[in-house]
């Protein structure tokens, strides 16, 4: 039995379809995440499945007991807002019992709750501090207490690290991860930002303009990308893609200007309805790189002179912006590769895991 | 003389005139207060002899223990110290009724909406502003049929109906303002309607209570239409009694006594402003300028 | 307790052969009848208010109409007049009065409460010292009733004790200022006892305004090499327009309320020669048994406050489409 599924679930404001049939289905203490560029309906989703909205048409199933028309507080969820929405007139004690007041939990099992929850988020000392005595960081681990004191079957996270600092939030990130190791909670998690995405969720459901357009996990959503606009988003700096043509199983040729460069393939079945057609290549900047003596001798990789026009030097790694034909490709270089600018330079493609698109459908072929 | 320093001459001899400016109006609005106390303390002849302006010989409190105690409002003698006390039996329960509705309809208006909760906030703004000669016939009919004619619970029905609208405005206004992700944690965290207003949006709210109260407390004390139209003999307000006493004049008139009166009257709501000032203001303009 | 509605459910599910199967399933969906009570809450709590508003205060208002209609004097007589009632006011020497009075009185006590209001609080914007003590001077006034500020002013314009007496002491034997007492010119004294006692509240609205410019925008006229008359009159004033819309209909609505300045101030005197519409109504309706044409009165008066708000209302809303 999964711990929620969402059945083909739709809402609509007046005339205006804002889910248009989602259908998902996640395990008990699976991580979630649910991403996808703003109004793509992912916080409506979330609302959905808390109650806080109702839906539409469809289903929604908590522990298969069907909630679809159930009150929040019936439905044996807590959430953690993107603003915390702690209330500011009770205590960092107060608000995490809250819920378990509400409930008409007896005085002395609310304070080993409180207690319990304080010292797995390592709050104790601000138990009795309201939260305008809170920094941010700590506000939000009195929202997260405030929702594990509860244990209910399903945590909602609404964007909760969009309000800190960056350094704060990769803690945070780091936080809320091993709380999941550490009590295999069942989580759905918004977000917008594609590095919480990939770091945290077991799996990813990428949303766009109401429709789920990929449920998978981190790995298989970057590796094999449904259609242009998941492979596009997900991974920074983006996916390059290029014009090209499928000459055979295993050469892609590319006009640039007026010559045709040729570029090797990995084999794929799925290639044959293709070929001598037009397709999309999608290519990783991190498959880009500066010519690698280990790789030289493979079947899938080529090594061109392209003139450079940007670096963008990351520390670790240098990103480059190299001109391909009218094209400018994102490429990844390590930083003692000596570039100059405005001059062709050598760069090595990858080609073992470049995929493929329709350029009519923009899907995966 | 340098530029420099010529500039900065200039600009002293502006901010004098400023001040100067400034000084004048203050006096101004504050002569007709001193007025009133300077005359209240002299005695009838005085007065009507000397200068408004002039200060009293012999300062006495007489003329205001009169006003207080023995002045003739009409018919009776008893000064407004009467009136006071029936002003208070109004204005008390007309203001904590008025606010706690206001309160209510503030919080269902802005946090708990439904079709056509905007609509009737619409009407309810639009009778804010309506003239009150338009509803005191049919409203002393019915408090004629109601037997509340001439009856203090009749001129506090009346101060609660039309207080209402503009309670629900300031309090509806100021909850607009707070943060809707708090109700959604409430309802997830299992409250209801009267839990989340009791132990979550009352909390947050004495700032708009202070300011609502205050307005409140100042309007009906100050209201004079409502108090002659509504009220009995038995229960005018202190405006009504003031406005008796200054007009009634058996012989001479007692210029003291009426202006010792007259500031009884005010006391209570420049006492309220003195204390309270900031929030008085704040009143002003949140609800009168924010309008919708 | 449970209510029960039952939902028809249909799924077309695609056979092998692409043929459309459709599957229909009856679902119960269960509302217990205390979470329908809960949800109808917010409606039963705003209930009282919602009858009251529409009893007290629009009908209220159509039951005066009606009455207008009538022939009514001490008791509601309901015997349909037609508009005679109105022909009977508009025909009336101190309606006329009344009105005139009420476009005098309103137009200068308005533009004097916006010309004094925004001057002083340029003024007080100048980073004074003491402006709370200031700003307290101001506005002490519209913390007292009309009441007391009428008869606070009667004895200050009054001939024999007042000004033209304390003026008179001061050496000046031919001044007068009686203007209290004179049929021409006592709409003045209300003027003078109204800005008074609200041009403080106008002051208060435009300081709060100008504190709320956006300082950044001044900064960057300042940079641009204006002065600050420049920047007043070109940056800040234009931005105050709101304020002066919601000033203007609160004064408005002032003006035509007013009722108990007059009493205290005049008594609608001499004669009726200070009367306003407000002490017209109450007169007749309630002192000389005219019910009918009280109502008429009011009724007029009310066109008179929708003429200004509803023009105001449009232009709001229009603002609010196309910001």
């Amino acid at each position: 039995m999964a711990a929620l599924t969402i059945e083909n679930v739709r809402k609509s404001y007046g005339s205006t379809e804002v889910l248009k049939g989602i259908d998902i289905a996640i395990d008990k203490g699976e991580f979630l995440v649910l991403i996808g560029p703003s109004g793509c309906g992912k916080s409506t989703m979330m609302n959905s499945i808390a109650g806080l909205e109702s839906v539409t048409d469809g289903r929604i199933l908590i522990g298969g007991k069907d909630v679809t028309h159930a009150n929040p507080k019936d439905r044996d969820i807590a959430m953690v807002f993107q603003s915390y929405a702690l209330y500011p007139n009770m205590t960092v004690r107060g608000n995490i019992s809250f819920g378990l007041e509400v409930r008409k939990m007896p005085k002395a099992e609310r304070e080993i709750q409180v207690d319990k929850v304080a010292k797995l988020l390592q709050i104790e000392h601000l138990l009795e501090r309201k939260p305008a005595q809170l920094s941010g960081g700590q506000r939000q681990r009195v929202a997260m207490g405030r929702a594990l004191a509860r244990e209910p079957k399903i945590y909602l996270f609404d964007e909760p690290l969009s309000n800190l600092d960056a350094k704060l939030r990769v803690e945070m990130r780091a936080e809320i991860k091993k709380l999941h190791q550490r009590l295999g909670t069942t989580i759905v998690y918004v977000t917008h930002d594609q590095v919480e995405a990939m770091t945290l969720a077991d799996r990813i459901a990428v949303m766009q303009d109401g429709l789920l357009l990929q449920l998978a996990t981190p790995q298989q959503i970057y590796d094999q990308p449904v259609n242009i606009f998941v492979a596009g988003f997900m991974g920074s700096p983006p996916m390059n893609f290029i014009k090209a043509t499928l000459e055979s199983e295993s050469m892609l040729t590319i006009e640039m200007g007026d010559q045709k460069i040729q570029l090797p393939l990995a084999h794929n079945a799925n290639f044959n309805a293709y070929l001598g057609k037009p397709v999309i290549l999608g290519i990783r900047p991190e498959m880009i790189t500066e010519p690698l003596e280990h790789k030289r001798s493979l079947a899938c990789v080529k090594t061109l002179k392209l003139p450079t026009i940007l670096t963008e030097a990351m520390g670790a790694d240098t990103m480059v912006l190299a001109q391909f034909g009218n094209k400018e490709l994102n490429c990844r270089v390590n930083p003692s590769y000596k570039i100059e600018l405005g001059k062709e330079c050598e760069f090595m493609f990858d080609m073992s895991k470049a995929v493929l698109f329709d350029p009519q459908t923009e899907l995966l072929i | 003389m340098t530029n420099f320093q010529h500039r900065s001459l200039l600009q002293h001899i502006a901010r004098f005139a400023l001040y100067a400016v400034l000084l004048i109006m203050a006096l101004l609005y504050l002569l007709p207060l001193v007025v009133m106390v300077l005359n209240s303390l002299k005695d009838v002849e005085e007065i009507r002899t000397g200068s408004l302006l002039a200060l009293p010989q012999d300062p006495s409190f007489a003329a205001w223990s009169k006003a207080w105690g023995s002045a003739c409002t009409g018919s009776t003698c008893e000064g407004i110290a009467p009136f006071f006390s029936n002003s208070f039996k109004i204005v008390v329960p007309a203001v904590i009724i008025s606010t706690l509705l206001g309160a209510l309809n503030g919080y269902v208006l802005s946090m708990w909406r439904f079709k056509g909760s905007e609509l009737f906030f619409g009407f309810l703004l639009f009778g804010c502003f309506i003239p009150f000669q338009v509803i005191l016939i049919p409203m002393a009919m019915t408090l004629g049929w109601l037997g509340l004619a001439s009856s203090a619970s009749g001129l506090i029905l009346v101060h609660v109906i039309y207080g209402m609208a503009f309670t629900t405005l300031f309090f509806r206004n100021y909850y607009i303002g707070l943060p809707r992700e708090l109700i959604s944690a409430a309802k997830i965290d299992g409250a209801g309607f009267f839990l989340i207003f009791w132990r979550i949006v009352l909390p947050l709210s004495p700032p708009i209570i202070v300011v609502t109260v205050i307005w409140q407390f100042t309007q009906i004390w100050n209201d004079f239409l409502f108090g002659v139209v509504f009220s009995g003999v038995d229960n005018l307000p202190v405006t009504v009694a003031l406005n008796n006493l200054v007009n009634t004049s058996f012989g001479g008139k007692e210029y003291n006594v009426d202006m010792a009166a007259a500031l009884l009257a005010a006391m209570p709501t420049i006492l309220v402003y003195i204390f309270a000032g900031k929030y008085f203001v704040r009143g002003l303009s949140a609800g009168a300028v924010k309008g919708a | 307790m449970c209510i029960q509605s039952l939902d028809i459910h249909i799924r077309t599910f695609l056979n092998s052969d692409n043929t459309p199967n459709p599957q229909v399933t009856l679902v119960a969906k269960k509302r217990p009848l205390t979470d329908i009570l809960a949800d109808s809450l917010p409606k039963l709590v705003l209930a009282p208010s919602f009858l009251i508003v529409m009893v007290c205060i629009y009908g209220y208002i159509i039951w005066t109409v009606a009455l207008s209609f009538t022939k009514s004097r001490m008791l509601p007589q309901w015997k349909f007049i037609g508009f005679e009632q109105y022909t009977k006011l508009f025909n009336n020497d101190r309606w006329d009065v009344a009105t005139q009075n009420l476009i005098i009185f309103g137009g200068l006590f308005i533009i004097i409460c916006l010309a004094i209001g925004i001057s002083m609080a340029i003024l007080l914007d100048q980073k004074i010292r003491q402006e709370g003590v200031l700003r307290t001077i101001y506005l002490y006034p519209m913390a007292i009733s009309f009441i007391v500020t009428g008869t606070a002013w009667k004895w200050l314009l009054n001939p024999s004790i007042g000004i033209e007496k304390i003026v008179r002491d001061w050496g000046f034997s031919d001044f007068t200022f009686d203007w209290l007492v004179n049929s021409e010119m006592v709409v003045f004294c209300l003027v003078i006892a109204a800005v008074w006692q609200s041009s403080g509240f106008v002051m208060a609205l435009f300081l709060a305004g100008l504190r709320g410019v956006d300082s950044e925008m001044i900064k960057a006229a300042q940079l641009d090499g204006a002065s600050m008359p420049t920047v007043y009159r070109r940056i800040i004033l234009p931005s105050l327009k709101p304020v002066f819309f919601s000033a203007f209909v609160i004064l408005s609505h002032i003006a035509i309320k007013s009722f108990d300045l007059v009493t205290a101030l005049t008594g609608g005197g001499p004669g009726y020669s200070s009367d306003l519409p407000a002490n017209f109504m109450y007169s007749f309706a309630f002192t000389r048994s005219q019910m009918g044409l009280g109502a008429a009165s009011g009724v007029v008066m009310l066109g008179g406050v929708l003429a200004i708000l509803i023009p105001y209302l449009y232009s709001e809303l229009r603002n609010k489409n196309a910001g």
